[in-house]
């Protein structure tokens, strides 16, 4: 099975294919990278937007893997999913230090050390 | 096809025996520090110092070969990249001891989170499949993450700890989306099996163009490279001083390795198409480096700019694309360390009256008030600044050839140029240091931080004198990519 | 054997001294460092010794691999032939006896094992390069002679005077270290190898070679040749790149006459001598060397005639002495660079010694119009101080007669523009020499006291461990010249050389200066009793005729005075362009980049100011913002270009 009979696929009117997973998913990584660096208020709105890249990574693994009929791409969207775990928990972590010691977590005021 | 690797291959785990054993010592070192009474700082970082060795001796006495069904592999290069992990690691561990006394931060998680770090970093070295890869990397940088927000009680700490955590989870992001492109659009994560599919360059489609692009983004941040860079300079400043030196170094060098190894064994068939991105990045990372260190007034963010131009000057060997431009590149990744970590340990002494001081004026008239001090900071800015016959001269001695010999004089012409400029800075310190009107006396050195100037001031000067080994080893390394 | 003892007995000595002399103290530092420079001076002459008159066969002590990378093979190996012998001779001896002198010189400093070590090390650096086999291993010593004479010229680092200097001498050094490793860059990129034994022997397959750059074809040998001497230029003080040698002299009176007398600036003078093979096949280089090397001579002899301080006017002279062997050189006679090399490092470092012992009895005055009257209280200094002007000026039969008439001989019978050149040049220089060493003399030992009494009481002869050394010294700056001359010169050179100077087969200089008209070899010993009775009549019979004659000829006297406005030109032309460059860099990189682009976006967008501002000013989303720009920009490089 070749990438462009895959595509062909997903292009199909009525079905579902592998296409449409890959728009949403790219549609969600973008809305992740957009909510990162147009976010101006809240910190933890980047810690979300981070999880929402993570998630658009495990449907297009999940998808890949059962086009390709290949387990992999399932394996690696579970250990993403524990690393996003950790992950969360470590960005948590440090959101509480920081709010601690400068009262505010808005992103406009992490802006201690620049030049 | 996955079902099928698991027969072919068997599990062959011996070969990861020192991330085992490492991982077993990190966490009975955990657990010794949960249940011990008093304060179990120094003795862990004994311990991890002990650890580290331990792992090295194994590292060295190991048996090559590829394990976990062609997920991991040992051998002369990952071999290489590890043993120089584990001494970055290990004296990243002797200059905190110090250190976080004086700064209250004796707590034994310290040196177990960079124990784990490293853990990561060995496994990036040794990672022959995507997803060992993605693994490697987030142990590394997971346990960075907290040792850069280390002081809690510090603002600035913190918040280098919420940059790069932001950053660096957006790369990974990055490069996870990356992996997945090429996963989907290859059918594979294995690097063998990723070069036979890719072994027709015209076979790339452009969705998988895509996602080596992502995951060389990824990568990129790891060893800061222009336009990744952004974080460096203030995690760089903002993070306690130890951890810096160590971001600074063993993380660079096990995601340069690692960015070499993908770009050279799986990707290589595609050097044609790749290769001028990695110039791009070398370009601009060796003239930003160069360029934005000058205006610095604190010598940590300097040093930020300068790792960043030394990345650029690494890069250029990887851009070459042969194997004595990979050879170029490990050489340097060595000199870089040593000279990097020496500097670090001296900027770690730079305190007075018990504070930390951090500002390259704190340094005037270095030379008359700590004689020893002030010449092991102008060796390594000698051979920062590449002036024979330090190391640093001798790691872009060999980059630049390897790119000569590929006909790529303009970006060896752009790396002389811009080392020329970087000179400026760095003998600025050493006017600063010698020519200024001289400041109050710094505190006594600890001898721990000694010992690591002193390491890493003999390995840069007397690198010349026999430079052999580490030569036939990086040579041998490189041979591995490309044999 | 014998060989790599005399090599490696200073890098012990340094050694010792070095890491260890604080816990052995000054005492045992000093004669470890004198026992191993005894020693290392044994080997020397007794290798030196066994290679000429024994019939000993030269070779190569291999000493192990250095660099093995691909075709690029170097290794640590001693080249033992006439040429290094005789410099490995020559440095051992003068070397010993300096760290003999220093016993006395430096007995009132603090730091004397750290003075002795980097001598030790300084002598070990210059062993390495007249031994090296390779122009790498010749490159490492002559980068470590710099270093150590960097080390010893701000050695009192406390005097911010000394400091400058070394920093000078450094700076100057490393734009002729530049022209030098470009040159063995392009000796590889034309032979394939650095190794002597290989390019020498490669030599006429290659002469005919060219380099295409810069719109032009340039020959191989010519431009190898220009660039290894730009390389000798900056070590052994030639005019343009002379600047540091004169404030080198802010360094302790030992380190003046070792380094700055016999050995290191030589060295450039060495390289010349041991790339003969290839340098004779560069006639445009050689000649560039003569004019170089005469207009230093001369250049340097009129200033030296006007300067007051003792050790300026030697440095001075040092450096015009230079000049005479690079004409030598510059026509092809090397073996007479070589020689008045070798008179030169004795008789100069004799009257550097002499100086010393001078300014210690002066209670360390310098200044030659404070001093005067002296010659009762220190008679042996002014003896060896008379041997060693008599051997400088050319006095018959002073070792520097020898020498110095073979080489303006040479330049006669060369027979060329540029060796016509030096001629004129070292014949005036010759008269220069001659009245400036016998003003040196006479104001410093002659005519009424001009220093206080206080002063006065003082002088006093210097003891033992300084005056023996003297006196070895002077017995060589009188005997070397006609012990030496026709073994090294005469019609059978090449029994003493071997195969260790190689000329071209139409190189007949040798041959030819001992066919020179009558008068050639007349002039110069003219021209020297003529310089001294001028010196005579200016100081000692009418000692009122300098001041008139400075405050008539005001400007040339200024113009010389200032040292030909060097110093001034170097800082207008370049120092301050550089300072002014690099302000501006710093303003560029500092105010413009860094606040200048976001301030002119922000101009330029007026609208979304606040936001680009933000993007630069270490705020996460600016940061990953400049990410995702950085990830579409390369996809789109990688798509289009693919």
């Amino acid at each position: 099975m070749t990438i462009t009979d895959i595509m062909g696929e997903g292009t199909d009117m009525l079905a579902v294919g592998l296409g449409h997973y890959l728009a949403v998913s790219a549609i969600l990584l973008v809305l992740g990278i957009f909510g990162i660096f147009l976010n101006r208020k809240n910190v933890i709105v980047i810690l979300m937007s981070i999880e929402l890249m993570l998630l658009a990574v495990n449907l297009n693994l999940v998808a890949f893997s059962s086009a390709l009929d290949d387990l992999t791409g399932q394996v690696m969207a579970m250990f993403v999913l524990t690393v996003a775990a950790a992950e969360a928990a470590i960005g948590l972590a440090i959101v509480v230090i920081y709010f601690r010691n400068r009262g505010s977590i808005e992103v406009e005021d992490v802006n201690l050390m620049k030049g | 096809m996955g079902g099928a690797a698991m027969t072919w291959m068997s599990l062959n785990w011996t070969l990861a025996l020192p991330e085992i054993v490492l991982s077993c010592c990190g966490m009975a070192i955990l657990i010794l520090g949960v249940v011990s009474r008093g304060n179990f700082f120094r003795l862990g970082c004994m311990l991890t110092v002990g650890a580290f060795l331990l792992t090295a001796m194994l590292v060295l006495s190991g048996a090559n070969g590829v394990g976990y069904s062609g997920l991991f592999v040992t051998d002369a290069y990952s071999v290489f990249v590890k043993l120089l992990v584990l001494a970055a690691a290990t004296l990243g561990v002797v200059m905190s001891l110090d250190y976080n006394e004086h700064e209250n931060l004796r707590r034994f998680e310290f040196p177990v989170l960079m124990l784990f770090s490293t853990v990561g970093m060995m496994l990036m070295a040794s990672a022959t499949s995507l997803m060992t890869m993605y693994m490697g990397v987030e142990l590394m940088s997971l346990s960075i993450y907290v040792l850069a927000a280390f002081a809690r009680d510090e603002l600035r700490s913190s918040e280098a700890g919420l940059k790069y955590f932001v950053l660096g989870s957006l790369a990974s992001g990055l490069l996870l989306y990356g992996v997945s492109l090429i996963y989907g659009f290859t059918g594979s994560m294995d690097f063998a099996l990723l070069a036979k599919a890719l072994s027709d360059p015209a076979s790339a489609s452009p969705g998988l163009v895509v996602g080596i692009v992502f995951v060389l983004s990824g990568l990129a941040l790891k060893v800061s490279a222009v336009p990744f860079h952004m974080w460096t300079p203030d995690v760089y400043e903002g993070a306690p001083t130890p951890v810096t030196a160590f971001m600074a170094s063993a993380p660079k060098v096990a995601a340069m390795a690692l960015l070499v190894r993908l770009m050279a064994s799986p990707f290589g068939h595609l050097l044609a198409q790749w290769q001028q991105l990695i110039v791009l990045m070398s370009i601009a990372s060796m003239l930003l480096g160069s360029l934005a260190a000058i205006g610095q007034r604190n010598f940590k963010r300097l040093m930020a700019y300068s790792s960043i131009g030394h990345m650029g000057y690494a890069l250029i060997g990887l851009a070459a694309g042969t194997q004595a431009g990979v050879r170029g590149v490990l050489i340097y990744l060595v000199t870089y360390v040593f000279m990097n970590i020496g500097t670090f340990a001296l900027i770690i002494a730079m305190r007075r009256r018990g504070r930390a001081v951090e500002g390259i004026t704190d340094l005037a008239g270095l030379g008359r008030t700590d004689p020893a001090m002030a010449l092991g900071l102008a060796v390594f800015m000698f051979s920062m600044a590449g002036i024979p016959p330090f190391s640093g001269f001798w790691g872009k001695y060999f980059i630049f050839t390897a790119a000569v010999q590929q006909g790529m004089w303009a970006l060896a012409v752009i790396g002389v140029l811009t080392s020329v400029i970087g000179a400026f800075y760095y003998i600025r310190i050493i006017k600063v240091m010698y020519f200024d009107a001289p400041d109050e006396a710094f505190d006594v050195r600890p001898a721990s931080l000694s010992f690591v100037a002193g390491v890493g001031g003999l390995f840069t000067t007397l690198f010349f004198l026999y430079p052999a080994p580490v030569v036939a080893a990086a040579e041998a390394a490189a041979k591995v990519l490309f044999g | 054997m014998l060989y790599a003892v005399a090599v490696f007995a200073p890098l012990l000595g340094s050694v010792v001294a070095g890491f260890f002399g604080k816990a052995i103290g000054d005492r045992a530092a000093q004669a470890v460092t004198i026992l191993c420079m005894l020693l290392a001076s044994a080997c020397g002459v007794a290798s030196f010794v066994s290679l000429v008159y024994q019939g000993g066969t030269p070779g190569v002590v291999d000493l192990g691999t250095w660099v093995d990378a691909g075709s690029f093979h170097v290794s640590w190996a001693l080249r033992y032939d006439t040429l290094s012998a005789v410099m490995v001779a020559m440095v051992t001896c003068v070397a010993t006896l300096i760290h003999i002198y220093s016993v006395g010189y430096m007995s009132h400093d603090n730091s004397i094992a750290r003075f002795f070590s980097y001598l030790s090390l300084f002598t070990f650096a210059m062993l390495m390069l007249v031994t090296a086999d390779n122009l790498l291993q010749l490159f490492f010593g002559w980068e470590g002679v710099g270093l150590a004479s960097y080390l010893l010229i701000g050695f009192w680092y406390e005097k911010p005077s000394a400091c400058a200097a070394a920093m000078k001498a450094f700076i100057v050094n490393r734009i002729g270290d530049l022209g030098f490793a470009v040159g063995i860059a392009l000796v590889f990129f034309t032979f394939g190898s650095i190794q002597f034994g290989d390019i020498f022997a490669a030599i006429g397959q290659h002469s005919a070679d060219t380099y295409h750059v810069l719109g032009g074809t340039w020959p191989a040998f010519e431009v190898i040749g220009v660039l290894l001497f730009i390389g000798a230029m900056g070590k052994s003080a030639q005019l343009g790149l002379h600047v540091w040698l004169p404030d080198a002299m802010e360094g302790p009176t030992p380190v003046s006459a070792l380094i700055h007398a016999a050995t290191m600036v030589t060295a450039g003078v060495f390289l010349m001598a041991r790339m003969s093979p290839l340098l004779d096949h560069a006639p445009g280089a050689l000649a560039f060397v003569a004019v170089v090397g005469g207009s230093t001579a001369l250049f340097a002899a009129t200033i030296g005639c006007v300067q007051n301080d003792i050790k300026r006017v030697i440095a001075y002279s040092t450096c015009s002495q230079l000049g005479y062997m690079f004409v030598a050189a510059g026509v092809g006679a090397y073996q007479a660079s070589i020689f008045h090399l070798l008179t030169h490092a004795f008789f100069k470092a004799l009257l550097f010694m002499g100086a010393g012992s001078v300014i210690h009895a002066m209670s360390d005055e310098q200044d030659i119009r404070k001093m005067g009257g002296i010659w009762k209280k220190i008679p042996l200094t002014y003896t060896v101080m008379w041997i060693g002007s008599l051997a400088l000026g050319g006095v018959y039969p002073f070792a520097g007669y020898f020498s110095k008439d073979a080489i303006l001989e040479a330049a006669w019978a060369s027979d060329s523009a540029s060796g016509h050149y030096g001629f004129w040049c070292g014949l005036i220089a010759a008269f220069l020499t001659a009245f400036y060493s016998w003003r040196l003399l006479i104001l410093t030992f002659h005519g009424k006291p001009r220093a206080d009494h206080h002063t006065m009481e003082h002088v006093h002869e210097s003891p033992a461990v300084m005056t023996v050394p003297l006196i070895l010294l002077a017995i060589g700056a009188v005997v070397l010249g006609f012990l030496f001359r026709d073994q090294l010169l005469g019609e059978h050179w090449q029994a003493f050389w071997g195969q260790s100077i190689q000329i071209a087969a139409d190189n007949h200089v040798l041959h030819a200066m001992e066919e020179v008209p009558g008068w050639v070899a007349l002039a110069p010993s003219v021209l020297g009793f003529a310089g001294i009775a001028l010196a005579y009549f200016m100081y000692m019979a009418v000692p009122s005729l300098p001041g008139q004659l400075a405050s008539a000829f005001a400007p040339v006297y200024r113009f010389l005075l200032n040292k030909w406005y060097f110093d001034e030109l170097y800082d207008a032309v370049l120092v301050r362009p550089l300072m002014a460059l690099s302000r501006l860099l710093w303003q560029v990189g500092d105010a413009t980049l860094i606040d200048g682009i976001p301030n002119g976006m922000a101009s330029l967008t007026s609208d979304s100011s606040a936001q680009v501002v933000k993007v630069q000013t270490g705020s996460i989303a600016n940061y990953a913002f400049a990410m995702l720009i950085g990830v579409v920009a390369l996809i789109s490089v990688f798509l289009i270009f693919r």
